[in-house]
């Protein structure tokens, strides 16, 4: 059986008094992608900074690599990648001394910094200073210094966020790589088409808990309402539309009553999103 | 502590350093400051006279003037040359001793003596070479001097300006370098988020501090050295002022290693430089101002550094003479380093 690469029990982490993770306890798998979704303060970010050593837990733990959690680790920092929402790179330097710098630091004494930037896009600027960059070109460049030691796991903070649509699935496109050579990935984002197309597996988080966790089709499921959305000619020549839910008694027998009216137009599926699940499981809205 | 680590990062430093102002401010400013104080107050347009000699007898007088500190010797092979050098002021004056001078001065005979003085030297110059020429002539005839003269000091005695302000300028020299270039360098990494980038690498925390520390410590005798280069004021002892030096530099740069863990923000962090700027610049005012009672200079933190500076380089003292100074430094070093870790360990998730 395979051991998780990732395995996280009970942690808590608060700020003073605001208790910002309330003990969540979850597993990532070699190879998998875990999406963190959840709106802005929901506790994403504090979760990752515990388990990345920025924060000390003040309860619970677990393991990475069989590394225990919250302590200063040296020998498990050689094996894991960060990619943070924010762009902290070294503007005065150039993508290759950016990449070459943090190799050294890693004791990778001949590091393939240009093959890595060919392969996120900025081959061509690898001299150029990363002032002059742009935040696509920024994001970029932070996701291949994630990558400069070939980690096991990948730690990314809203990689994506804030991009336009063609980087972003560029981005999207080699997390997924990463992921199918075998790291274990916490994606943390409040992006739900991104968590849905991504992650294997979604954890949803507020208020700093873990509401649901599951692969996004049975979250959708579980927790969403088969329905299908019709659009009727009315007696007066008006268009309506009408939601009927195929879980109730009724819903059936009225889309069968529907389906021979010669007044139905059109009939559409309607598919439960992770948003709308979320929105149900929590009351807020995934976005702010 | 990973050395390979800390040499990376210092490396990095290195490199962005060269490319930052405020980086570049630090290094050039105490240079600049000194440069300043030289020309108003220092010898860069007061030089030593001068004097070239052309000497074809192996004369006293030569040898008399070479050990002279305040004339600048040259020995010229020709005449010719002499004069050229004078003319093209490369020379204040020439002398001409021709073989036998000294024979024929001691016989009592009058041979004839060529001083050239150079048109655009200055007269105070010509006037020392003069006398000094004159001087050693009769000394060489053993003569006694045709008048006795009194030495009568006038003003307050004690140091000139100009050494006085050795305190002050390699104080900013270890301050601008010592303090400013770990504390900047801190506060940068934090304010763009670097420092978390760096944290989340094998490297520790304390290989980053020691690596700014290191670079603001060489930096700091660097530029301090330069400084007492430049103003002459290396003294008897250049090893044992090195050794000072090291020791001010140790102090200053623990100052702005805790000044960088503390500050969040440069605006913080520049605040902070404003309010201690006082409290570490106050010893280096006693030393302008010598008639203040200076015991309580030592009531300030940099006195220590300072005082062994000036007294071995200024005043020619020994190392040994101002070990309880180093010792004091030193405690607060240790002190401020013990500090360190438990101020820093919050810098980690910020």
């Amino acid at each position: 059986m395979t051991m998780p690469a990732i395995s996280v029990k009970n942690l808590s982490y608060s700020y003073g008094k605001l208790q910002a993770v309330k003990k969540i306890s979850f597993e990532i798998f070699p190879g998998e992608i875990l999406g963190f979704l959840g709106p802005n303060g929901a506790g994403k970010t504090t979760t990752l900074k515990a388990l990345i050593g920025l924060l000390k837990p003040e309860g619970g733990g677990g393991q990475i690599l069989g590394h225990a959690i919250g302590r200063d680790d040296p020998a498990l920092r050689t094996r894991i990648g960060v990619c943070f929402e924010e762009k902290n790179l070294y503007l005065e330097m150039s993508a290759l001394e950016n990449l070459n710098f943090h190799a050294a630091l890693y004791g990778i004494r001949k590091p393939d910094s240009m093959a890595l930037l060919q392969r996120v896009g900025l081959g061509d600027r690898a001299g150029d200073r990363v002032a002059n960059f742009s935040k696509g070109m920024r994001q970029r460049l932070m996701i291949s210094r994630a990558f400069i030691n070939q980690p096991a796991v990948l730690f990314l903070d809203e990689p994506t966020g804030g991009l336009d649509p063609v980087t972003a699935a560029v981005i999207r496109r080699l997390i997924r790589e990463e992921a199918d050579s075998g790291a274990a990935i916490l994606l943390t984002t409040h992006n739900m088409m991104e968590a849905d197309q991504l992650s294997d597996r979604v954890a949803f988080i507020n208020e700093g808990e873990i509401v649901a966790l599951d692969s996004a089709e049975n979250l959708k499921l579980k927790y969403g309402r088969r329905a299908v959305r019709v659009r009727l000619r009315g007696g007066d020549g008006e268009i309506r539309e009408e939601l009927i839910p195929l879980d109730t008694k009724e819903g059936p027998g009225r889309l069968a009553e529907l389906a021979s009216s010669p007044d139905l137009l059109t009939i559409h599926t309607e598919e439960a999103t992770l948003e709308s699940i979320f929105i149900q499981l929590t009351g807020r809205r995934l976005a702010g | 502590m990973n050395l390979k680590r800390i040499w990376s990062i210092l490396r990095k430093d290195l490199l962005t350093g060269s490319r930052s102002t405020v980086f570049l401010f630090a290094v050039i400013m105490p240079l600049v400051l000194t440069f300043i104080f030289q020309v108003v107050f220092g010898t860069l347009f007061n030089p030593k006279p001068r004097l070239g000699i052309v000497d074809k007898g192996e004369s006293a007088i030569t040898a008399s003037v070479r050990e002279m500190e305040g004339i600048a010797l040259t020995l010229i092979g020709d005449a010719g040359e002499l004069k050229r050098k004078v003319e093209e002021n490369d020379l204040d004056a020439g002398l001409v001793l021709p073989a036998g001078f000294d024979e024929a001065v001691r016989a009592g005979s009058k041979p004839l003596l060529q001083l050239y003085i150079g048109g655009e030297s200055l007269a105070s110059n010509r006037l020392i070479i003069a006398i000094t020429a004159l001087d050693q002539v009769r000394e060489l005839e053993g003569a006694a001097a045709p008048v006795e003269v009194k030495t009568i000091t006038l003003g307050e005695p004690g140091l000139p300006l100009s050494l006085r302000l050795v305190p002050l300028l390699v104080f900013y020299a270890l301050v601008m370098a010592g303090v400013w270039i770990p504390a900047a360098g801190l506060v940068e990494e934090k304010e763009k988020g670097t420092l978390t980038a760096l944290l989340v690498t094998p490297v520790r925390l304390s290989e980053v501090l020691a690596a700014k520390g290191i670079l603001g410590f060489f930096f700091s005798v660097a530029l301090a050295a330069a400084t007492l280069l430049l103003n002459r004021a290396v003294g008897p002892q250049p090893l044992a002022l090195l050794a000072v030096i090291s020791v001010a530099a140790v102090l200053n740069c623990m100052i702005g290693l805790l000044m960088g863990v503390i500050s969040k923000t440069a605006v913080a962090f520049f605040s902070l430089i404003k309010g201690a700027g006082i409290f570490l610049f106050a010893p280096v005012i006693f030393y302008l101002f010598p008639h203040w009672p200076q015991w309580i200079a030592k009531l300030f933190p940099l006195y220590w550094i300072i005082e062994p500076i000036w007294q071995v380089s200024v005043m020619g003292r020994p190392l040994g003479a101002v070990w309880p100074e180093l010792a004091v430094a030193l405690a607060l070093s240790l002190a401020l380093a013990l500090l360190l870790p438990a101020l820093s360990r919050r810098m980690k998730g910020a």
